[in-house]
């Protein structure tokens, strides 16, 4: 403790317990209590705390804003959690390269405001972008919206500076794209924190388009929604969104936030085109049409800016506003096929509802990536148990409509046990590789990923603990 | 020799015999290679390398062989396996804008299978029609469509790869968006075969536009040109491509030999109609010629030059504001130079670029943040300069080591190994 204050400044620790409370848990039902938290401000603090814990033999878990909902940031076997939220300064914007140059610890929405200042934007939007930080959305490769045109962060981070698991600094790809050598930046991304540290970010940036139509289609159901989603991917239009909210996240928005989805629809595509004002007309168009084919029963058009953030409003606050539902709940995460949404969705509803819980869905419909919430009582004995048995359930579907077990909150420790259910032996084999090859250990970010890392025991279950987040967290 | 023979005997017993190739059609560098072989399924791939790296013979996966003068000379050469007969598709669901096909599949065939549904992979396009999808990820290489386009790296979702101890390892998926795991694929992706052989390969798909334009500009000096492309790229054109030609560039390209600004849109008529309108103001504005549309063959001479293996040719990656600055610099080095803006990548070519050329064209690069990566020069140049000049050495060693440890594939293409 006195060599991290000694490298890091005294009043960059805490050690103290009931200092520590708040970074022994993240958005996820998983939590440990760290040893220690500190804070650096340099790269060269970062390495000094990585090496004086790997001299101890002392784990080290980095730390963005702790919204992560898979429990990547939870410190399961105690140590140093590093938090990068004091390195949160933006270095470079720079216009006419279309580049950002910024510290880990900048809060993503900080960055879209600076960047429209120059007509231009950073396009990973999670949902979360007025708290997560960009060393966050790097570990996770965290998607939004704007994912089904723009593609994950792994696709607008051009380079990385990273303290590796030894404390060795180094930059991985660099201002340009397609640097010469092994993807190492591509790797990275999406590590969830286990092959090392990010201290510096270089990213791309896109112009804003000239126009943008954003449009709310009405549903009668569930099942309608999905097929309009997936008839408007097959009648050629790319939407840059094209998000879904069920008939609970509505009633549950409506009342709170008055945006103008109606209480009665089963459910509401938000769908949004942009370019040329031209294309714009031309895309909105054939998406009507296929809304109207699937029997949407109405779709409206933002006519003004202030309309067309209000129905944004609706999605981004609609999470928030389900914690007013229901003392608990379970954000879900999952992939499938597009074509498979509408019976995969159906079937979402059918399990929710057998199992005895009321499950919301807000979610990136336009990539087939779910988030079914189901809305729960920890109180009640037995339920955290079942939920959890629901959860398994939903992602054992996904994975059986050839879909995934995480589209953008990633494995962490909630999902290990589902790795096996898509990869085999020699698939997980070659993934403790890459973590040979970094020199990720037992000590950086232990138990993370994959299953049977070295001293983490085998049960899911096991180490749940019957402990939610507060709702409030999740606004 | 005789060692090497002998085990090589040992490897043809475990394909049947019509698997074998005359080695001579495999000379990578003026090297040929002991044996060569196609394999028919990817189990005879898996199996195949599994006993040549049993024997410690070096391997070298193939594709159409467009591009084997990319990285360090070879340093041992026993085997070659050609992936070719590995052409089927696996799976294909038009509406879910997906892909499964095996690696040998040429890029032009999977481009007219999904042709017909009115989809593309909109991959960079590569200078022969024969290039293979497995040595397309191998490659990685970019070309004028990056950052308009998403490039090969982007629209990677999953991977199927033998590795050299004989198992098939499968990484990502087939959905669009994933984050189970590490992503093995994107390390495959740019390796040049050195970390495994790509046997299949999953990707995310993009609707056709309706239509494609392409519009030539003449201007006086590049500086002029580069002004014009900057004002171009900030309007919200459905850009496909925005480069930059020097004369002799345009030469190559068969445009009038001065500066050229040269750019690809594609949408709906409607959409082409008003770019085309945009294009003509800002080409009045900026006092240039021309302004037309024109067709295909400009960008098609390009690919060509870019993939030209008689010459010596360099992709430097740089800021988009110094595209001009790099490509005027290379063409006084003698090169014949073009640039893309929103890449910035700027590509040269000549029949012999000197060293102390390259290496003050990669340290210009570096002054700004950037590289320079020999895409394709003779061996002995490859040799004296390293061809990528990648800062990070240690982390490609040591996953070198630990996906194939023997030292197997492409033995000496990223670092002489131990
Ligand atoms: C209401 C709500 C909505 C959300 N919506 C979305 C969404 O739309 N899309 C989406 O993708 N996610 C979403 N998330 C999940 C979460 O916000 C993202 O995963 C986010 O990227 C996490 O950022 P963070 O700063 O909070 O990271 P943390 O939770 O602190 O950490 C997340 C992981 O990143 C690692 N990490 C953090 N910083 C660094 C660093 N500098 N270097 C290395 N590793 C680091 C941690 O070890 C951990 O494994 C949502 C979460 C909430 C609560
Ligand atoms: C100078 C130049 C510029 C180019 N520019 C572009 C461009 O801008 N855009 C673009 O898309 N393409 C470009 N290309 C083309 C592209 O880089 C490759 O030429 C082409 O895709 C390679 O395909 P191939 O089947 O001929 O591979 P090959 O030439 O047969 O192999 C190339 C490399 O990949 C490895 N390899 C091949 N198949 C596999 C496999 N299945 N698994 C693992 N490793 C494998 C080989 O060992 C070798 O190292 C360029 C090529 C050249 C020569």
């Amino acid at each position: 403790m006195t060599d991290l204050q000694a490298a890091l400044g005294e009043h960059n620790v805490l050690w103290a317990p009931e200092d520590l409370a708040g970074y022994e848990y993240d958005a996820t039902i998983e939590r440990h209590r760290p040893d220690a938290v500190v804070f650096p401000s340099t790269t060269d603090q970062v390495s000094a705390a990585v090496i004086l814990a790997n001299a101890h033999g002392v784990p080290i878990v980095p730390r963005g804003s702790g919204t992560g909902l898979a429990g990547g940031a939870v410190p399961i076997k105690g140590g140093v959690v590093i938090a990068l939220t004091k390195m949160n300064r933006i270095i470079e914007i720079n216009p006419r390269d279309r580049v950002a140059v910024l510290q880990p610890g900048v809060i993503n929405l900080a960055l879209q405001d600076a960047c429209a200042a120059h007509g231009l934007l950073y396009a990973p939007d999670p949902s979360s972008q007025r708290i997560c930080t960009i060393g966050g959305n790097i570990a996770t490769n965290s998607g939004g919206p704007h994912t089904l045109a723009h593609g994950s962060t792994v696709n607008h981070v051009l380079g990385l500076e990273v303290v590796l698991p030894d404390g060795r600094i180094t930059w991985l790809g660099g201002r340009q794209p397609d640097a010469p050598g092994i993807d190492l930046r591509g790797i990275f991304v999406g590590s969830e924190g286990t092959l090392g540290i990010v201290t510096q970010v270089c990213v791309r940036l896109m112009r804003n388009p000239e126009a943008v139509h954003t449009m709310l289609a009405i549903f009668e159901t569930v099942d309608a929604a999905s097929e309009a989603v997936s008839g408007i991917i097959r009648g050629g239009v790319i939407p840059v969104a094209l998000e879904m909210l069920d008939n609970e996240i509505i009633k549950a928005v409506e009342p709170r936030l008055h945006v103008g989805y109606p209480l009665d629809a089963g459910a509401v595509l938000l769908i949004e085109v942009e370019g040329l004002r031209e294309s714009v007309e031309a895309d909105a168009e054939r998406v009507v049409i296929a809304c109207r084919e699937m029997g949407a029963r109405e779709v409206r058009t933002a006519e003004s800016e202030a309309e067309r953030a209000r129905l944004w409003e609706g999605r981004k606050g609609g999470i928030g506003a389900i914690g007013a539902l229901s003392p608990n709940f379970y954000i879900l995460d999952g992939v499938v096929p597009r074509t498979q949404l509408p019976a995969v969705m159906s079937e979402v509803l059918r399990l929710s509802a057998e199992a005895g819980f009321r499950c919301a869905n807000i979610f990136h419909a336009g990539d087939g990536n779910l988030h079914p919430n189901i809305m729960f009582d920890e109180l009640v004995p037995g339920a955290t148990q079942r939920v959890l048995d629901l959860g398994g359930a939903i992602m054992r579907l996904c994975v059986d409509a050839g879909g995934s077990i995480t589209g953008e909150h990633g494995v962490g420790l909630e999902k290990r046990s589902y790795m096996e259910w898509i990869f085999s032996e020699h698939d997980l084999d070659a993934q403790h590789r890459v973590r040979a090859a970094w020199g990720t250990g037992d000590l950086f970010n232990p138990c993370k990923i994959l299953p049977n890392s070295h001293g983490c025991g085998q049960a899911h279950e096991a180490e749940i603990r019957h402990h939610l987040a507060t709702p409030g967290v999740y606004v | 020799m005789t060692t090497t023979s002998t085990a090589i005997d040992a490897v043809r017993t475990v394909l049947p015999p019509d698997r074998a190739r005359a080695p001579e059609t495999y000379a990578i560098d003026g090297v040929t290679p002991a044996a060569a072989f196609r394999p028919e399924t990817r189990d005879e791939v898996a199996r195949l390398l599994a006993s040549c790296d049993a024997a410690t013979l070096a391997v070298t996966p193939l594709g159409a062989r467009t591009a084997t003068a990319l990285g360090r000379p070879l340093t041992a050469y026993d085997v070659a396996i050609d992936t070719t007969a590995l052409a089927r598709i696996i799976e294909y669901e038009p509406a879910d804008l997906t892909i499964t096909v095996e690696a040998g599949m040429t890029l032009a065939t999977l481009q007219q299978t999904l042709g017909a549904n009115s989809q593309f992979l909109p991959a960079d396009l590569p200078p022969s029609d024969a290039a293979t999808v497995g040595g397309l990820l191998a490659t990685a290489r970019p070309g004028a469509w990056r950052n308009h386009l998403p490039n090969q790296r982007d629209l990677i979702l999953g991977l199927t790869v033998a590795s050299p101890e004989g198992t098939l390892v499968h990484s990502g998926g087939k959905v669009v968006k994933n984050v189970s795991g590490y992503d093995l694929h994107r390390m495959h992706t740019g390796a040049l075969g050195a970390l495994g052989i790509i046997v299949e390969a999953t990707f995310k798909l993009a609707p056709r536009p309706p239509a494609i334009r392409s519009w030539a500009i003449q201007c006086n000096t590049l500086t002029q040109a580069a002004d014009l492309a900057f004002r171009l790229w900030n309007q919200s054109l459905p850009l496909r491509a925005l480069s930059l030609l020097t004369s002799e560039a345009s030469r190559v390209a068969s445009l009038t030999p001065a500066p050229h600004v040269l750019l690809e849109c594609g949408g709906y008529e409607a959409v082409l109609v008003r770019c085309e309108e945009i294009v003509r103001r800002e080409t009045v504005l900026a006092r240039a010629i021309g302004g037309e549309a024109i067709g295909n063959q400009p960008w098609d001479a390009l690919r060509l030059a870019a993939g030209d293996l008689t010459k010596t040719v360099l992709r430097l990656g740089i800021p988009s504001s110094r595209v001009a600055e790099t490509i005027e610099a290379a063409a006084a080095a003698g090169c014949t130079a073009w640039g893309h803006l929103a890449a910035g990548s700027v590509l040269a070519h000549g029949l012999h670029i000197e060293e102390p050329a390259i290496e003050s064209l990669r340290a210009l690069a570096q002054s700004h943040g950037g590289f320079l990566q020999i895409e394709s020069a003779p061996a002995p140049l490859r040799r004296t300069i390293d061809p990528f000049g990648a800062a990070e050495r240690d982390l490609v060693a040591s996953l070198k080591h630990q996906f194939d440890p023997r030292g197997t594939l492409n033995r000496g293409r990223w670092q002489e190994h131990a």
